[in-house]
């Protein structure tokens, strides 16, 4: 069917608007997810059922003080945070959100989503060492031993699919699960990919390195008021991105299961409509998954998140990757 | 590009890389070294075996003209796998002896061989430097074996940070070099040479760091240390099969990649460089004590003479360096062989020569090889070290740099008082007192013995009108 | 093919001026009141103790040298994922010798325990 050309600037401040609004949604859907699962009430004073909490929260942080410690690297501890925010945000301008609504189609689209990833990292490692404190120096590596670990099998899981592919920009991987979702045809380079997904996010049960009861804030202690914020901000926002990064990769992104057999013809807006739908619908999924799976689920012991990340996913997405490989190459030359 | 025949070219160096695959495996699942030991000769004896075959098969290239195959190449590979089958042997006691035997010690010696073999087949300058590295990293991690004591973390230190910075000029003058050409390989790059300043300056940077793997002044400073840090029989596995493995590639550079230009006199560096290494060599080791620092600086001094005959140029040159080379192996492991026989047990001091007063009398044996590979040194008849020195003065001669033969000649009757010295200490000394030296065993006697052999046999070859050595050589060029 | 690349430099703009301004905001609306305490380093209540700077554990090193090694084998897999399909058996057979040798390389550094963050020391005991 004929795509629909949509300017990529009106899709980049759609989208914009689109992911700064979710991210403030995902925290308030958060506390009420979590008190259902608690069997308890939630937020619901500020506005209709709590909605505007959110709204309160950055008021709240706005209007606090900004106390930077006395002995920290006041540069770098200022420019810190704005690293994972400007990172989080990078990441839409190659998602596909339906068929040619796009904000840009660079062809190696698989590689900037991995590179934005890496940097990232430098967030973190950042704030923990510019506080120098040593809570936030030992939070600060922890996260960053942890976040570049997972990065690894990530990058396989990424790898097993663009062997399907066989390109490297993110629409075509999009465009490419129109027949059959990735999830069905690599199964194990799904799972391999939502969990460090979750590792590199740093949501439970991988979240030891903000975890209250160990190190404070780790790498966010001496952070306070909308830096802090920013943090925060960071954090949901990296949920939402990874949700997306999950249904584009291995959940057939805007496409209906199997679309490519029965769907019927369409005009494009009704297309473009329908595609954003699904699309949408897939990411507030595994939003909820990414909620529920913290309130569910206890954090790992630092160990334990290091040896299952070099033991059992980096060589389980290596032999993954080397597997799906051999059989494709077989299946061509035969 | 026929895969199978490209990989038959470069069997020696497959096999070992497959044989250290497989005996860093063993290391993890902590086998018996005594297995490892075994399962490491029998892979290098398979390597040593295919690279005798290729020594008289066909020459050409390989693998998109990457790496050279037959010729020089393959004597470059021989000398390497004889060098590191020879280490291996008395390695074993002597580390026993010293009580750092671990395990991964015969991987690292396979994966650094390979990436020699790979550095001696080069025909492209990416595949120089990836043997370069491969070979460099395994011997940075050798001479650090003994932990703990300050002398390993010396040695190796100081190898890492020197290396790792010769290594970047090397590679700056690989990029200089790719600037000015547009080509890696050696046959394009002499194709497309000038005499630009870049082209100069990148050439000028890629001898610099071959100045430093073969330890010619002023490039040499590291020799010393790293030679006294690590343990004496590997300290023969560096002065050999690493040095071999860099000469030839020098060579091969030399002879394909960097052309006749216009204005350019590189034998005048190359003599430069020469007649430095060998009176500095020979100077600082006449008042060295310690035996090992004095083969050090003695292994400085034949990297001088090697270049005499890389100075001079000439194919009769280069069959000379690859004749000397295959010397200089032989004489040399053998003497660091019995340095590390005398060693006593956990004293690594041991080497300092006063303490070789009258072993000559107590080890006959052993004095008499060490006797033979010390005249060999020194370039004394019926001995190979002679036949080495002769060619390569002979082709410098030939080549008209009369001087420079002088100035070798005179600088090996200097040497002749820091190699007699030893052999005074060994027979004209009255010993200290009674030494309680480990023996070790059959294998490393019998191997020392099989060298002096050697030593002896390829000295009085020439007399036999049979195919000899040199002839086989000279067939290179 | 490039001109694909500008809306992300815009995107880049926007997403620092915004986060730029958010910083800034709470600096003009957030009262700015430091005294001592506030500005010490937060240790549970306590006064702090020692320096920040201590040493800590080397198995950060060896994790992140481990992951420069296999980072560079993944980015090295991409271009061949990318054409593996039309570059013939040679090139799977040299690729698979790449991953065969890295894999036995991660496999003795888990066997030996360099990344084993527990407690116990693995090295003296080996």
């Amino acid at each position: 069917m004929a795509e629909a050309e949509v300017n990529s600037y009106l899709v980049l401040g759609i989208s914009l608007f689109m992911l700064l609004n979710s991210a403030a949604l995902t925290v308030y859907a958060e506390r009420r997810i979590a008190s259902f699962i608690q069997n308890r009430v939630g937020p619901n004073r500020v506005g209709p059922f709590g909605l505007f909490q959110p709204l309160a929260d950055v008021v709240k942080l706005l209007l606090k003080e900004d106390v930077t410690p006395i002995h920290s690297y006041r540069f770098i501890h200022t420019i810190a945070p704005i690293i994972p925010v400007v990172t989080a945000l990078m990441t839409i301008a190659v998602i596909p959100f339906g068929e040619g609504i796009y904000v840009t189609d660079i062809n190696a689209g698989v590689l900037y989503l991995l590179a934005v990833a890496s940097l990232g990292v430098y967030g973190v490692t950042l704030a923990g060492w510019a506080s120098n404190s040593k809570y936030s120096l030992l939070g600060g590596l922890r996260a960053a031993a942890q976040m570049v670990s997972y990065e690894l099998p990530l990058g396989m899981a990424l790898a097993s699919v663009v062997l399907f592919v066989g390109s490297l920009s993110v629409v075509d991987v999009a465009a490419s699960q129109e027949y059959w979702w990735y999830l069905f045809l690599n199964p194990l380079g799904a799972i391999i990919f939502i969990i460090a997904a979750f590792a590199e996010s740093n949501r439970t049960p991988f979240d030891l390195v903000e975890a209250e009861q160990e190190l404070v804030g780790g790498f966010h202690t001496e952070y306070s008021s909308m830096k802090f914020g920013m943090f925060f901000l960071a954090e949901y926002m990296h949920v939402v991105i990874n949700s997306m990064l999950i249904t584009t990769f291995f959940f057939g992104s805007y496409h209906l299961p199997f679309a490519g057999y029965w769907l019927p013809e369409m005009s494009p807006l009704a297309k473009a409509i329908l595609d954003v739908l699904v699309f949408t619908a897939k990411t507030i999924f595994f939003i909820f998954v990414f909620i529920w799976v913290r309130w569910t689920i206890p954090r790992f012991k630092y160990n334990q998140v290091m040896n299952l990340g070099w033991s059992k996913l980096l060589p389980l997405s290596i032999l993954n990757f080397f597997v799906i490989a051999a059989i494709l190459f077989a299946l061509n030359a035969a | 590009m026929d895969y199978l025949y490209d990989l038959n070219t470069f069997l020696p160096a497959t096999i070992m890389a497959a044989a250290g695959l497989v005996a860093i495996l063993m290391a993890a699942y902590k086998a018996r070294i005594g297995n490892i030991f075994n399962f490491t000769i029998v892979a290098l004896v398979m390597a040593l075996a295919v690279s005798i075959r290729d020594l008289f098969g066909p020459d050409g290239t390989a693998f998109f003209d990457m790496i050279a195959y037959g010729g020089t190449a393959a004597f470059g590979a021989f000398l390497v796998t004889l060098g590191t089958l020879f280490c291996v042997v008395i390695s074993r006691d002597y580390l026993e002896a010293i009580d750092h035997h671990y395990r991964e010690v015969y991987a690292m010696i396979l994966f650094g061989s390979t990436g020699m073999v790979g550095l001696a087949v080069s025909n492209d300058l990416i595949m120089l430097f990836l043997g370069v590295e491969t070979m460099s990293i395994c011997l940075y991690v050798l001479a650090g074996l003994i932990k703990g004591e300050k002398i390993g973390a010396e040695s190796a230190l100081k190898y890492v940070l020197l290396g790792a910075f010769s290594t970047g000029f090397l590679l700056y003058g690989i990029a200089l070099i790719y600037g000015a050409t547009g080509a890696t390989s050696y046959a394009v790059v002499a194709g497309a040479a000038e005499a630009t300043p870049l082209f100069l300056a990148g050439t000028a940077l890629l001898l610099v760091g071959f100045f430093f793997k073969i330890s010619a002044v002023p490039f040499h400073m590291w020799t010393p240390d790293v030679y006294q840090g690590t343990p004496t029989t590997l300290t023969a596995y560096f002065a050999t099969a690493s040095k071999a493995a860099s000469f030839i590639a020098l060579v091969l550079v030399l002879s394909r990649m960097i052309p006749e230009i216009e204005g350019v006199e590189l034998t005048q560096l190359l003599q430069v460089i020469a007649i430095l290494t060998m009176i500095v060599g020979n100077l600082i080791a006449l008042v060295q004590d310690n035996v090992k620092r004095m083969l050090a600086y003695s292994s400085i001094a034949h990297a001088g003479y090697i270049l005499v005959g890389l100075a001079a140029g000439t194919p009769e040159g280069y069959t000379g360096v690859l004749y000397y080379l295959f010397a200089y192996t032989i004489m040399n492991i053998g003497a660091f062989g019995v340095i590390a026989y005398y060693e006593r047990n956990h004293a690594l001091d041991f080497t300092d020569v006063h303490n070789y007063a009258g072993l000559g009398y107590k080890f006959p044996v052993m004095g008499v090889l060490l006797s033979v590979f010390l005249f060999s040194l020194i370039g004394i008849p019926p001995f190979v070290g002679f036949l080495g020195k002769y060619y390569v003065f002979a082709a410098a001669v030939n080549a008209g740099l009369v001087t420079l033969a002088v100035i070798g000649v005179l600088a090996s009757a200097a040497s002749v008082f820091y190699y007699l010295r030893v052999m005074v200490y060994l027979y004209f000394r009255e010993p200290h007192k009674e030494y309680q030296l480990v023996r070790p065993g059959a294998l490393f006697k019998y191997s020392l013995i099989l060298l002096g052999i050697l030593t002896l046999w390829y000295g009085i070859e020439p007399i036999f009108p049979t195919d000899s050595l040199i002839e086989l050589i000279s067939t290179y060029y | 093919m490039l001109e694909n690349y500008i809306p992300i430099i815009v995107l880049f703009g926007i997403a620092i001026v915004l986060a730029i301004i958010l910083m800034s905001l709470s600096r003009l609306l957030g009262p700015y009141r430091p005294n001592k305490n506030k500005l010490n380093p937060y240790e549970s209540g306590m006064d702090p103790v020692g320096q920040a700077k201590e040493r800590y554990s080397i198995g950060f090193y060896l994790v992140a040298m481990e992951f420069i090694v296999f980072d560079l084998e993944v980015i090295f897999l991409y271009p061949w994922a990318v054409g593996f399909l039309d570059l013939g058996l040679e090139a799977f057979f040299a690729m698979t010798i790449f991953i065969v040798i890295l894999f036995i390389g991660l496999w003795y550094t888990l066997k030996i325990g360099t990344l084993d963050f527990s407690m116990k020391p693995t090295l003296a005991n080996r």
